[in-house]
């Protein structure tokens, strides 16, 4: 190595004219603080995302503790021993309904020719009574009068009446299922109606009379079946009457324990506060008034004991309506006196060994169930995540049971992707590919523009346009065999898929026109020179390539149906129920309550803190999870199927 | 303008008299141009002399761009004129197959790619297509290559092979005229090398029609060529006398490398 003369320090000519004129502001040098402001806006949005997680974990993570106390307490007091059988036995009503109404689409073909005949006299009565109220009204109230008043008085009032009910009998419209000789007697035995004569007019007793002959007949007709529907009507009366002494009893230990805990979260208030109070006088106060707000936890053991006495009493009882309803099963007739009877028949036969079945396999829990058994923090994991009920605010038990929701969420965004998908994606082919550029400036705008409608305006629009819309279309004959014609609820999930596909089409259409546009022109080059026409080009090609953005543009659009709140808090119908699917795809047209539905609409409702409030914050997580899966699935899309840069 | 052309042999495309504009802009004046049927004639000049135009021109690429049209003269392929009423745009396309200078194989299978233009053309029977593709992969001298990954996608290929597949998927309806546009710009040495070589074989089945910006490429493949300057053809004549002797001082200065 060679010793070298050091140079010297010299700054480089450059930087000295750099620094020329360059100031400091508190000393940081204003490059560095812009850099700065550009970096924190940019963590800002970091960090509020981080701040929301945490929140909602924090409020989501009491859940477990809070529900599976519930559930402990829904064990030690015997609730959930009323359940085993109380549950299956909430079938019995509805098939008794079915029932119910087998019998009257039966008998109503046969009678309702004397029904209307007798309906509609009465309707005349009324009518003439309305119509010469004014005129009755006088005469009653003297009548009334104590003591009687003198002929002299009530005679012109009866005159009154009698001239205006001869008018209104004269001018009464009588409707054709009566001849015109019938209408003949009415309009004279109405002319002499007066406030005077309680008694019907002849021919409406006759009318009713002929009403009651007819409906014994028919009810005589059809004798098996209308005993079968009275018989299961009643034969859970006797499970029932013991069932629910069982049921009041637990409810009250129940009760007891709710305000023990109640009474005890206060107590422990006040105790924190006294060991901060500073003056002893006040200390003193706090720990009087915590103690005097003392009390025991329900001793369970004890208040169980004389529901679990009776528990051969209620087995028997099951066992005694389970060969019933069997019973009722065989005794059945097979046929109505309408289709839709017969139907009914059908179903409620198939039904009942099943409903006796489950009443049955009941039995074994009944004789296992024990009070002390812990509850562990997989069955409340499993009572949400695969809960089927979502039940609030009851007097017997909540549950919080998130599959109605989901499903509820999943059904609607389905529907609404299947209908976004093919309009938004043509809409952005023809677009791209097809439209003149005048074309171009009119289409691309107005789609955006949707976006800008708030969607509780479309939910109005649904409410009232597209709900009438769907139920009349749905009543059109000729379109019954479609799956679930004729629909019975205006508000549905289909409506709100219709409503949420219309808030996806422009996100869809614009990331989809992105992504045609996307395709490089060499493709384009290379299939026009091989002589593809315009549509060969545009299917073989371009569609094909863009295919991976299409793609995540309907994922995306997945994602913003599933996080829309206010359409389907409006126009989905809020029924809390997993929907029924044994109809086949008519399924779509009943009501259901969504993942963000109910939070709207139950988190102003609830108290803080409480496991519902809680419940519902679950719920939120779960929705964040599910929005966050569907965009990174997106991402995953695009970046697996990228095409090269051109 | 001196050319040599060969009278015992029929031209295949004729280009007279041809001028052409992009709107009120003319950028080709007065074009004279016979080519020979199975020969490689090259297309030289410098940047935006008009070179790629008067490719385009042959199989009517131009007709997207909006405003260009042939404002005076006609070509022709076959002896048609190529912008007769009754011409059907697909079945030149057919007869007049084009390759770019940036390969640019679809986002499909090797075997898809290939049997593309067999597609669009209605053929359905599996077995054609199959020895269609067979045979481009052959003549385009991939077949050894890839046939035993004619399902992988294409662009998994090297430049050189995508764009040898891109002359497959060209010959791959057998047109009669196959247009280069500067095929080998984007290769490396060895990959133009093959490309070169392939150009020599494909002139025993096809006509082929290549700008190159390269005056050793052109001297290396082509028998006729044609010098463009400023949208005029300037001279045209075998490629070996061309480089040899140029009759014109234009041609002289610019293939000197003197060229101002």
């Amino acid at each position: 190595m060679v010793d070298t003369p050091a140079p010297i320090e010299r700054p480089p000519l450059r930087d000295l004219i750099l620094r020329k004129g360059k100031r400091t502001i508190v000393g940081a040098d204003p490059q560095g603080l812009i850099r700065g402001f550009f970096a924190a806006n940019s963590s800002v949005t970091i960090i509020v995302l981080a701040l929301i997680m945490i929140f909602l974990l924090k409020e989501g993570a009491g859940f477990l503790g809070t529900y599976k106390h519930e559930l402990e307490i829904y064990r030690r007091a015997g609730l959930e021993f009323c359940d085993i059988v109380d549950r299956p036995l909430s079938e019995q009503q509805e098939l008794s309904s079915k029932l119910r109404r087998a019998v009257t689409t039966s008998v109503d073909p046969i009678i309702q020719g004397v029904r209307a005949r007798r309906d509609a006299a009465f309707l005349l009565k009324r009518e003439v009574e309305e119509q010469t109220k004014l005129a009755r009204e006088p005469l009653a109230a003297a009548l009334e009068k104590e003591p009687a008043p003198a002929a002299t008085e009530l005679d012109p009032l009866r005159q009154q009446v009698a001239a205006a009910t001869q008018q209104a009998a004269a001018k009464m419209n009588v409707p054709d299922v009566f001849t015109a000789d019938e209408a003949k007697r009415l309009r004279d035995e109405f002319a002499k109606l007066t406030p005077e004569v309680s008694d019907l007019p002849p021919m409406l007793m006759e009318l009713s009379a002929a009403f009651t002959v007819k409906d014994k007949e028919a009810k005589q007709k059809f004798g098996p079946l209308v005993d079968a529907s009275d018989e299961l009507e009643e034969a859970p009366e006797e499970l029932r009457g013991v069932l629910d002494e069982l049921k009041e009893e637990v409810l009250a230990t129940k009760e007891a324990a709710t305000t023990h805990f109640t009474l005890e979260e206060g107590r422990q208030k006040l105790l924190k506060a006294a060991s901060k109070a500073k003056d002893p006088q006040e200390k003193e106060d706090l720990i009087k008034e915590a103690d005097a707000s003392k009390t025991d936890e329900p001793n369970y053991e004890e208040s169980i004991k004389p529901v679990l006495e009776r528990r051969e009493e209620l087995i028997g009882k099951v066992v005694a309506y389970a060969a019933a309803a069997d019973a009722a099963a065989v005794n059945l007739p097979k046929e109505g006196g309408t289709a839709e009877a017969t139907q009914l028949l059908t179903e409620v036969r198939a039904a009942l060994p099943l409903h006796a079945k489950a009443l049955r396999d009941g039995v074994e829990s009944l004789r296992t169930w024990k009070q002390d058994k812990p509850v562990s923090i997989f069955t409340v994991i499993g009572a949400f995540f695969f809960g089927t009920s979502w039940l609030t605010n009851s007097s017997w038990q909540d549950f919080f049971g998130f599959v109605p929701l989901l499903v509820g969420s999943v059904v609607i965004a389905l529907i609404a992707i299947v209908i976004a998908t093919p309009l938004s994606v043509a809409a952005a082919i023809y677009t791209n590919q097809f439209a003149s550029d005048r074309e171009k400036e009119i289409i691309k705008p107005v789609i955006e523009f949707i976006q800008a409608i708030p969607s509780v305006v479309l939910g109005f629009i649904g409410i009232s346009l597209v709900g009438d819309l769907i139920k009349e279309i749905s009543e059109v004959p000729w379109l019954g065999w479609l799956p679930g014609f004729p629909i019975q609820e205006r508000l549905n999930m289909f409506n709100a898929g219709c409503l949420l596909a219309l808030m996806a089409v422009p996100t869809m259409f614009s990331l989809a026109e992105d992504a045609l546009n996307n395709v490089p022109q060499a493709y384009i080059d290379a299939s026009d020179a091989l002589g593809a026409t315009k549509l060969q080009t545009v299917f073989r090609v371009i569609v094909p390539a863009g295919l991976s953005g299409i793609a995540a543009a309907i994922l995306l659009g997945l994602g913003r149906v599933i996080g829309e709140t206010m359409v389907v808090l409006l126009v989905a119908g809020n029924r809390i129920a997993i929907p029924d699917f044994s109809g086949g795809p008519g399924v779509i047209f009943q009501p259901a309550h969504t993942l963000t539905g109910i939070i709207a609409q139950e988190l102003g409702e609830v108290s803080r803190g409480s496991a519902h409030w809680q419940a519902l914050f679950m719920v939120g997580i779960v929705l964040f999870v599910i929005s966050l899966a569907v965009n990174g699935c997106a991402r995953a899309v695009v970046r697996r199927f990228e095409l090269p840069k051109a | 303008m001196p050319t040599d052309s060969n009278p015992a042999q029929p031209s295949i495309v004729e280009v007279k008299d041809m001028d052409f504009a992009y709107g009120s802009k003319t950028a080709l004046h007065g074009i004279n141009l016979e080519v020979e049927r199975k020969r490689v004639t090259a297309l030289i000049g410098p940047s935006g002399c008009g070179k790629s135009t008067l490719l385009r021109c042959i199989n009517r690429m131009n007709d997207r761009v909006t405003g260009a049209r042939i404002a005076k003269g006609e070509v022709r392929v076959k002896g048609k004129n190529i912008h007769d009423a009754d011409v059907d745009l697909t079945q030149l396309r057919k007869q007049v197959g084009m390759v770019f200078q940036k390969s640019n194989p679809f986002p499909k299978t090797i075997y898809e790619n290939v049997a593309y233009g067999l597609r669009v053309h209605g053929e359905k029977d599996g077995e054609v297509i199959h020895e269609a593709v067979e045979r481009a992969l052959t003549q385009a001298a991939l077949w050894d290559e890839l046939k035993d990954r004619l399902q992988a996608h294409a662009l998994g290929l090297s430049g050189g092979q995508q764009q040898r597949l891109c002359i497959a998927r060209a010959i791959a309806t057998q047109p009669d005229v196959l247009l280069m546009d500067e095929p080998c710009s984007a290769l490396d040495p060895i990959a133009t090398l093959k490309i070169e070589e392939l150009i020599h074989q494909l002139a025993r089945d096809y006509t082929v029609i290549i700008v190159t910006h390269n005056m050793q490429q052109a001297v290396r493949v082509s028998d006729y060529t044609a010098f463009l300057h400023l949208g005029k053809l300037i001279e045209f004549g075998e490629t070996e006398r061309m480089f040899d002797r140029p009759k014109e001082k234009l041609t002289e200065s610019y293939l000197r490398g003197t060229f101002s």
